[in-house]
Formats: C-alpha cells, sequence, structure tokens
C-alpha cells in the first residue's frame, strides 16, 4: 500500500491554529460514530465484568450481591476444573490451529498451480469456512462421527476400526476435526495470498540461477511466506480460542468437561450455575491472558499491512 | 510523401518460403498430477457437505443403514417436516439481523474507514489498534454485564439486541476491510478530481465509491456471513421471539431427537444461504478474508 | 564463454495468431555482445527467455556451445540472467543474493565470500554486502543485479533491458559500464532494449527484430550505412531517416520534381523496380543551394547543432529534416535543400527490401 498524501491543499502556512484545529475535528467527525458505538458496547461491558469479578452473587438469590474483593479469583486458581478447561482450549487451539495452517499451506501450494478445474475446486475447498459453525459441528456429531451409522467409521472398516465411538473416546478430538475441517479454508486463502503475492520474476531469478524446485520453496517462498503465516495463525488462534458453537453442540463439554474449553466452561459457571462473580473473575483472567497473546497479534498485523516489504 | 513500409524478411533477395505450420511444443502451465491431487483434497473436504445434503433427501430407514446408500430414492419428506416446525419465523429474524446490522456496520464503518486512511488524523494506528482489540477479547468475558444489562432494559428476545450486538461484533472487521481498499484508491485519482474542482462529496460519490465498490461487497459479504452463524449471543439472549435460525437448529435436534435425515434437511435449510452467497460472491468472499490481499 | 545459436527458433503461445519468434536465426559467437532491438512486441524479450530457458522452444533449435538446449531446464543452462525488475531476492542481503547460485551450486562458504567479494569490488558494491534489496536505491538494484550475474562466470549473460528503469543521466554512465565490463570479461553476452542508442552504442552486432521476425544482423555501422530494408533504416539512427516515394529514370531518380542522381551502380539496379523508397538521413541533407524547397515548420536546437523540421512545398506529406548547425533557419521560413546523392538509400517500395547495387 502506498502512503496517500492528504488531498486537502490547503496551503500550510496559510492556516491558523484555530483552522487547524476545526481541520482536525473535520477529518476526526467520520470515525467518531464508530469508535463511540464501539466503545459503548464493548469496553462498558468489560469494565462491568471487571467489577462484578469482585463481587459474590448468586443470579437464583436476588439481591445476594456484596463485595468480597479478590474472593473470587481465589477460588478460580484453586478450582482444578478451571485448569483443566485452561488446558484444553491450550491444546484445542494449538492443535487446531497448526494442523489447519499446515493442512492449508499444502492446499495452498496446490491451488497456486494451474490445472483444469482450479475454480471448481477451489470453490469446493472454501465451502467448509461457509457452514453454519452449529450445523457444522451437528453433522459432524451424527452422520459422520456416529459409531454405528457414521460415515467415517464405515470408511474406515478396511483398516479395522469398526465400531469407535468418537465423541466419548475422544472428544477433545472430534470437536477439533470439526475446528479443523472448518478452518483449513481460511489458513489457505491466506498462505494463497502469500504464495501470489510474490513476483514472478524472483523465482525465474532463482531458476536460472541453478536452483531446485525445492530449493526455491525453501530458500525463497517459505521465508516470503512468514507473514501470511503468522497472521493466519495468530488471526486463526484469537478466533479459534472463543470457540463456543461446536463445543456446544458436539459434546456439552463432555464427557465431564474433558472437551470443555474456557469460554464454555465461564458460560456454564454463568448461566447453568449462576454464579456470576465467579464466572467474571474467570473471565477477567481469559481476557488478561488474551491480551498477552494479543499484543503478539497486533505487532505482527501492523507489519503486515502497513506495507513495509517491498519487492526489490 | 511519406511511404508506409512493408517489411518481410531479413537478408534483400531471399523471399520467404512458405514453412510448415508451427505448433506449441505442450500445453503450457497445466499441471495434471497436481490437478489430479487437489481434485481429490477438494472432493474429501466438500465431503462432509455433500453428504449431509444427500442425507437430508433420505428417509430414515434409508439413513440409519450399517453400509451407507448412495443409491435411493429421494423424497422430500425430511424437508417438509422441517419447514412444517416453524422454522419461518426464525428464518425472518436471522434475515433481519443479518441485514439490519450489515447496512448499519458499512454506515458506520465506510466513514470511519475513509478518515483512518484518505484523510488519516493523527491516532490512526491507536484507533485500529483499539478496533482490532475489541475483537480479540474474549466474547464470554462481556456476556455477563450484557445479559443483565439487556435484561434491566427488558430488551432480552428483542431482535434489535441482536441487531445491536452483531454491529459491535462485526464493525472492526469493516472497518480493517474498507481500510484497505480506500488504501487502493490511487492518489493521483483523488488530486485529478481536485484539480477538476470536485468538491468532496462528488468526489466521494463519483471517484472513491466506484473503486472501492467491490471492497464494499466484500465487507457486507463478510460480515453477513458471521451475522447469520452466529450463536453465542442468540442463544444467550434470545428465547421465541427473536431466536434466529442457529438457536432454531438447535431446539429442532432436541425436540425431535437425533434423526439423521431430517436433521440434516435442518441443517441444509440453515446452512444453505450462506453457502450459495459464498459460492456466488466467492471473489468477494476471497477478497474480504484476506483483507483484500488476493484479489 | 561459449557460441550461441539460434537455429530456425520459434515461440508460439496457444492461442496467438503469429508466432511470437518466428523462425530466428542468429549464430552468436564466443564471447560476443550481441543486441537484440525492435519496438515493443517485436520479439527480442521472448527470444531472450528462450535461451534462459524461461520460455518453451516450439520449433527449430537453440544451442549453447553446440549442445541442444531443448529440454533442458534453466537451472542446468549455466546461464546469468539480469531481469528488468533486477528480481533480487528480499528476503536475502545482498552478499546472500550474489552469493545465491553458487550456493545452489555447492561451492564452499569461503570461496563464495572470496567470489562475491571481488564482484562487489568490480561494481562498488562492498559497503551494501550487509543490505537488505529493500534499503537500496534503484541504481545500486541494478548493480547487485549485475553482481549477481557476474560471480557466477557464466557460459552467458543475459539481459532483459537492464537499464529502462533507471533515470536518464545514470543510464548513460551505466551503458559505459556495462560495455567495459562485457570487454574485460568476454562472456558471451546477449542483450535485449528498444533503445536504439543503447544498441548501437554497445553491440558487438545488432538484431533489429520486428513482429517476431529477424530483419538484419550486423555491425552497428553496417546497420546504419547498408540497412536491409525500410524498417531498419527508419529505426536505426535518430533523428529518422527521412523517406520519399520516387521512380526510377534514366537518368536518375526522380521525388516530386526534383531528380537525384546516384552512383552509376545504384541507379542501374534501380531500374526495372516500378516503385521506390529513397531514403537519406538528416546530415546528409544541408541548408544552401540545392533542388529540394522546404518550408520549415519547427526547429531543435540541441546546442552543437540543430535539427530543422519540416515538409516540401510541393507535398505537404513530405515530411524532411535536415541537420544544420549552429546557425539555422526559423519556422515559417522557405529554404533551399540540398541532398547528397552518395549517401542516397534505395529501397524497392512493395517489399521494402534494400535494392543492392
Amino acid at each position: 500500500m502506498t502512503a496517500i498524501a492528504p488531498p486537502v491543499a490547503t496551503a500550510r502556512h496559510m492556516r491558523s491554529p484555530a483552522e487547524r484545529r476545526r481541520q482536525g475535528w473535520v477529518r476526526r467527525t467520520p470515525l467518531l460514530p464508530a469508535l463511540i458505538f464501539t466503545i459503548i458496547v464493548t469496553q462498558l461491558p468489560f469494565l462491568l465484568t471487571l467489577w462484578y469479578s469482585l463481587e459474590s452473587w448468586s443470579l437464583v438469590r436476588p439481591g445476594s450481591q456484596h463485595f468480597v474483593g479478590f474472593a473470587n479469583y481465589a477460588e478460580v486458581f484453586q478450582d482444578s476444573q478451571f485448569w483443566t478447561t485452561a488446558l484444553n482450549t491450550v491444546v484445542m487451539t494449538v492443535g487446531t490451529v497448526l494442523i489447519a495452517m499446515v493442512i492449508g499451506i499444502g492446499l495452498a501450494l496446490l491451488l497456486d498451480r494451474k490445472f483444469i478445474g482450479r475454480g471448481v475446486v477451489r470453490t469446493l475447498l472454501i465451502t467448509p469456512f461457509l457452514v453454519m459453525p452449529v450445523a457444522s459441528a451437528l453433522v459432524w456429531k451424527t452422520v459422520m462421527l456416529d459409531p454405528t451409522y457414521g460415515i467415517v467409521n464405515f470408511l474406515l472398516r478396511p483398516f479395522g476400526i469398526g465400531h469407535f465411538d468418537w465423541l466419548s473416546q475422544f472428544p477433545l478430538g472430534s470437536v477439533m476435526i470439526d475446528m479443523i475441517w472448518q478452518w483449513t479454508p481460511f489458513m489457505m486463502l491466506l498462505v494463497l495470498a502469500g504464495l501470489q503475492s510474490q513476483p514472478k520474476d524472483i523465482l525465474e531469478a532463482a531458476s536460472t540461477d541453478g536452483a531446485r524446485p525445492l530449493a526455491i520453496f525453501r530458500e525463497l517462498t517459505l521465508p516470503h511466506l512468514r507473514r501470511y503465516i503468522e497472521l493466519g495463525i495468530v488471526l486463526g488462534a484469537i478466533y479459534i480460542v472463543n470457540e463456543f458453537d461446536a463445543i456446544y453442540m458436539m459434546t456439552q463439554g463432555g464427557p465431564g468437561i474433558s472437551s470443555a474449553n474456557l469460554p464454555f466452561y465461564i458460560y456454564q459457571r454463568a448461566f447453568l450455575g449462576f454464579q456470576v462473580g465467579q464466572a467474571a473473575a474467570m473471565g477477567v483472567v481469559v481476557v488478561i491472558m488474551t491480551i498477552i497473546v494479543a499484543t503478539f497479534a497486533l505487532r505482527l498485523i501492523f507489519k503486515t499491512f502497513s506495507g513495509t516489504e517491498q519487492a526489490a | 510523401m511519406m511511404a508506409s513500409a512493408d517489411v518481410t524478411t531479413a537478408e534483400p533477395g531471399i523471399t520467404t518460403a512458405t514453412r510448415p505450420a508451427v505448433t506449441p511444443r505442450k500445453k503450457r502451465g497445466n499441471h495434471t498430477v497436481v490437478g489430479i491431487v487437489a481434485w481429490i483434497l477438494g472432493i474429501v473436504f466438500f465431503f462432509p457437505v455433500l453428504w449431509m445434503v444427500l442425507t437430508s433427501f433420505k428417509t430414515e430407514g434409508e439413513a440409519y443403514t450399517n453400509t451407507p446408500h448412495i443409491v435411493f430414492s429421494p423424497t422430500l419428506s425430511q424437508y417438509r417436516t422441517v419447514f412444517a416446525s416453524g422454522i419461518w419465523p426464525y428464518v425472518a429474524n436471522s434475515a433481519f439481523a443479518t441485514v439490519v446490522s450489515t447496512i448499519l456496520v458499512l454506515l458506520l464503518a465506510t466513514p470511519c474507514a475513509f478518515a483512518l486512511s484518505l484523510r488519516p488524523v493523527r491516532k490512526t494506528r491507536d484507533v485500529l489498534f483499539f478496533f482490532i482489540s475489541t475483537k480479540m477479547l474474549p466474547v464470554v468475558a462481556a456476556i455477563i454485564p450484557i445479559y443483565i444489562a439487556v435484561r434491566n432494559l427488558h430488551m432480552l428476545d428483542n431482535i434489535f439486541t441482536l441487531v445491536i450486538l452483531y454491529t459491535a461484533m462485526n464493525l472492526p472487521i469493516a472497518v480493517w476491510m474498507m481500510r484497505s481498499f480506500f488504501l487502493e484508491v490511487p492518489g493521483e485519482l483523488l488530486e485529478a478530481a481536485e484539480m477538476d474542482g470536485a468538491r468532496l462529496r462528488r468526489t466521494v460519490t463519483e471517484v472513491i465509491l466506484p473503486v472501492v465498490a467491490p471492497g464494499l461487497a466484500a465487507t457486507a459479504l463478510i460480515c453477513c456471513i458471521f451475522a447469520w452463524n452466529e450463536f453465542f449471543f442468540a442463544v444467550t439472549l434470545t428465547a421465541t421471539q427473536a431466536a434466529t435460525v442457529p438457536v432454531f437448529l438447535v431446539g429442532f435436534i432436541s425436540s425431535e431427537g437425533l434423526y439423521f435425515a431430517q436433521l440434516c434437511a435442518a441443517a441444509t435449510v440453515a446452512t444453505l444461504p450462506v453457502i450459495l452467497a459464498g459460492w456466488i460472491a466467492q471473489r468477494q468472499l476471497v477478497r474480504g478474508l484476506s483483507f483484500g490481499a488476493i484479489k | 564463454m561459449a557460441e550461441v545459436t539460434y537455429d530456425d527458433a520459434t515461440c508460439i503461445y496457444p492461442g496467438a495468431e503469429r508466432p511470437a519468434v518466428d523462425n530466428l536465426q542468429l549464430a552468436i559467437g564466443d564471447g560476443e555482445f550481441v543486441v537484440m532491438v525492435g519496438p515493443s512486441g517485436c520479439g527480442k524479450t521472448t527470444a531472450l527467455r528462450m535461451l534462459a530457458g524461461l520460455e518453451e522452444i516450439d520449433g527449430g533449435a537453440i544451442r549453447i556451445d553446440g549442445r541442444d538446449m531443448n529440454g533442458v531446464p534453466s537451472r542446468d543452462r549455466d546461464i546469468a540472467m539480469v531481469f528488468q525488475n533486477y528480481a533480487l531476492y528480499p528476503s536475502k542481503t545482498v552478499g546472500e543474493n550474489m552469493g545465491f547460485a553458487l550456493k545452489m551450486q555447492g561451492v564452499p562458504k569461503d570461496e563464495r565470500a572470496r567470489r562475491v567479494r571481488e564482484a562487489a569490488k568490480l561494481l562498488e558494491l562492498e559497503p551494501l554486502l550487509d543490505r537488505k534489496p529493500r534499503n537500496l536505491s534503484g541504481g545500486q538494484r541494478q548493480r547487485v543485479a549485475m553482481g549477481r550475474a557476474i560471480v557466477r562466470e557464466p557460459k552467458v549473460f543475459c539481459m532483459d533491458e537492464p537499464l529502462s528503469n533507471l533515470d536518464a543521466q545514470l543510464r548513460v554512465q551505466t551503458r559505459t559500464q556495462i560495455a567495459e565490463l562485457q570487454r574485460r570479461l568476454r562472456v558471451t553476452t546477449v542483450y535485449v532494449t528498444h533503445d536504439q542508442v543503447e544498441a548501437m552504442t554497445m553491440g558487438d552486432r545488432v538484431a533489429v527484430m520486428r513482429a517476431g521476425q529477424l530483419q538484419q544482423f550486423a555491425s552497428p555501422t553496417e546497420l546504419y550505412d547498408r540497412p536491409a530494408n525500410v524498417f531498419v533504416a527508419s529505426f536505426i539512427g535518430s533523428p529518422a531517416m527521412n523517406r520519399f516515394d520516387a521512380t526510377a529514370e534514366r537518368d536518375g531518380i526522380r521525388i516530386g520534381s526534383v531528380l537525384l542522381r546516384p552512383s552509376d551502380a545504384q541507379l542501374r539496379a534501380a531500374q526495372g523496380h516500378s516503385k521506390l523508397i529513397a531514403g537519406i538521413r538528416p546530415e546528409h541533407l544541408s541548408i544552401g543551394d540545392g533542388p529540394l524547397a522546404v518550408e520549415v515548420a519547427l526547429v531543435e536546437d540541441l546546442g552543437s547543432d540543430s535539427y530543422v523540421y519540416g515538409h516540401l512545398t510541393d507535398d505537404r506529406a513530405g515530411h524532411v529534416i535536415v541537420r544544420s548547425g549552429r546557425q539555422h533557419p526559423r519556422p515559417g521560413e522557405v529554404v533551399k535543400v540540398a541532398a547528397d546523392s552518395a549517401h542516397l538509400h534505395l529501397f524497392d517500395a512493395a517489399s521494402g527490401l534494400r535494392i543492392v547495387e
């Protein structure tokens, strides 16, 4: 992206401080509605969450609100289920993101070449991303992974796997399969963008310089893709950490909490257990953890989209 | 008098003899092995969707077989059941929430993105930073106060609650995407318009909008997809009046039980609009998902 | 160093009406600097890329040192290419860019570093070795692209309009540097450009191309003094050669109301051609007592001399360019122009070919 010189042609020396201030406000006005709206709808709730986390409050007993300071947090950190679901969250996020990225890179490499029906294949590969998450979870839970009537078990029968109950044996894994299926197209598209943004003459130059295709990929393409891969991993992680729909539909977090992640566990505490204070405290902890990851994410996003990469 | 020169061959005196026609040696750039592998993977990835649609046309007896049937006599009875169970209000709610929130998003995001790209303000980076940070914070952490606030405002089970929340949910993405599209407007275009005496409003409508129109479409599509598919807010903040299609799907299962063919029909109906929209506007989708990088 | 032969080489893109390169026949000697020049779309870049292995050879053959290159991939041809946009590897430093090909050959690190340093010294790139391409100026990038080619000591240099992205002054400087470098290294070089000045000053021999077909392959002097057809005559030389419709008569060549007398041999050869095109360069016309009457439209004063643009008084479409000295007529004047018949070029109007005496 190129930096666009502001087209306002008022000569600088003719602007008085008042005029400059007015110009500043004229420029700012278009963005205020969106900004104010977002602040009210997203920031206020978080502040309230912070406040609630310091209170003990059960929605079942109205009027039971009272300040308890950090007691909720103490409970949270001593709650073994919290740590289990935290671990589940990490496993689910890291596993889904990495596997989806690896498959996505492979698919992007294929789609980067010309072949008959390339457009159709791309359409087919994008579809999983379009499917409604609850619908996807539903389909995977029943028609795909059902022990008796699911088609996955049918296809695996020649390999000796017959009556395998995916959802009870591998609850986390089953949810991950659904999520990997839905997120691979996203990774694929980002990597594809990276591949297609590489100038072709650089690849030709490497060819005339004696490099075989594998060397070209290793020495030139991969470094170029690094930015896109990082972006995909970070953006994907942000969405996947917050995954809720698939768990709700597929396993309800079970058996027990073996397939619950933090968002689902917090939901259970708040809406099924009505323990607002503790749920809020957990929410705050998750926010802090996310902020740490997000700081890296934001730095990356800015690097990629501020156009610091220039071809020679 | 100028003469027109009709040039033929190189060496003077040598006439062009008729040569045999030369055909290109091989079809350039069409890779067969890559194509085969790609097709196989494409079908594998698409298979669950295909299977879902196929199953939706089966009777329950056909669906519950140890060996899946590929050949069967299709029936529309499952779809009839789905539509008889009162799906239309849910569809109406989803459509309303999706369309209205997307319109709101575009109305808010476009000027905002404009301010952040073509008329940069001093704190551009910070504002962008802020917007995307709102996407990163877990929604679960905010749901409790939102629920309580909505309840106190008597807005539970109200479609406008969803409209507002979906707008806030999609605004950061829209601002980022629209900004990247605005940045693609060549600076010279704006300068030329200014030299031609165009005032701001005309510049916007006649010069900028045509260039960013595909970007607007891409952004709108992405927002529609996320709004239509959204489940968490819908399930926590609605009950009967304002429930959307994802909520219907969950309700359908719990009330009807796990009947494969039926639920595949319900799932197909739920997910079909977005799939079709995504297919038709594939270019826009690809553009949007890659933030304007892939054309 | 090697001989390069284009033997009826042809390249046609699928679906195209005519070949991009049409039966190209060129024999390039070892260590020779050959320039391929022509207007856009003439096939010169395609011909170069065929040599480098970046385009398919659909007909005929291309040989390097006698070895047929059909089916041989670029990486095995031992050719170094300088691209128009330089194609430097963005993730690598200047030093790594230059050493890349050697790395691919398996040359050990120390020798790689040594050879890169030598080439860097030659091109004054030593202080830049650790920089990435995005931190270089256009001229510096161009030198790195050259350095990358030089380090390899290949059989052939291929250069695709390497100067076109430089500003005018830098272009002239770099032109001489490249020519000197090639003379020193004596590597067979095939150089593509659309600029005929580059072609004339740099090449040992120049191949003029048009619409995929070779027009003439000769030394710059030969191209200038004895162009093989009207296209070459007009393309080479700036400003362009004057061209007039003419007919051959017993006593001379008739241009409008004027009769010019070329050599006897020329006149004899011209008989039998019904219509001719007569060409004469601006420097072989002079303002003074002469048979042609020209109305001056515009004068370009270049300092050392000037070019007078006008048209024949008895034919408004007959444009004329005359070279003049520091003294020159003014626009609107009608002047008499003399022609040096010894430097008259005659071409057959139908075929465009030179009439050989």
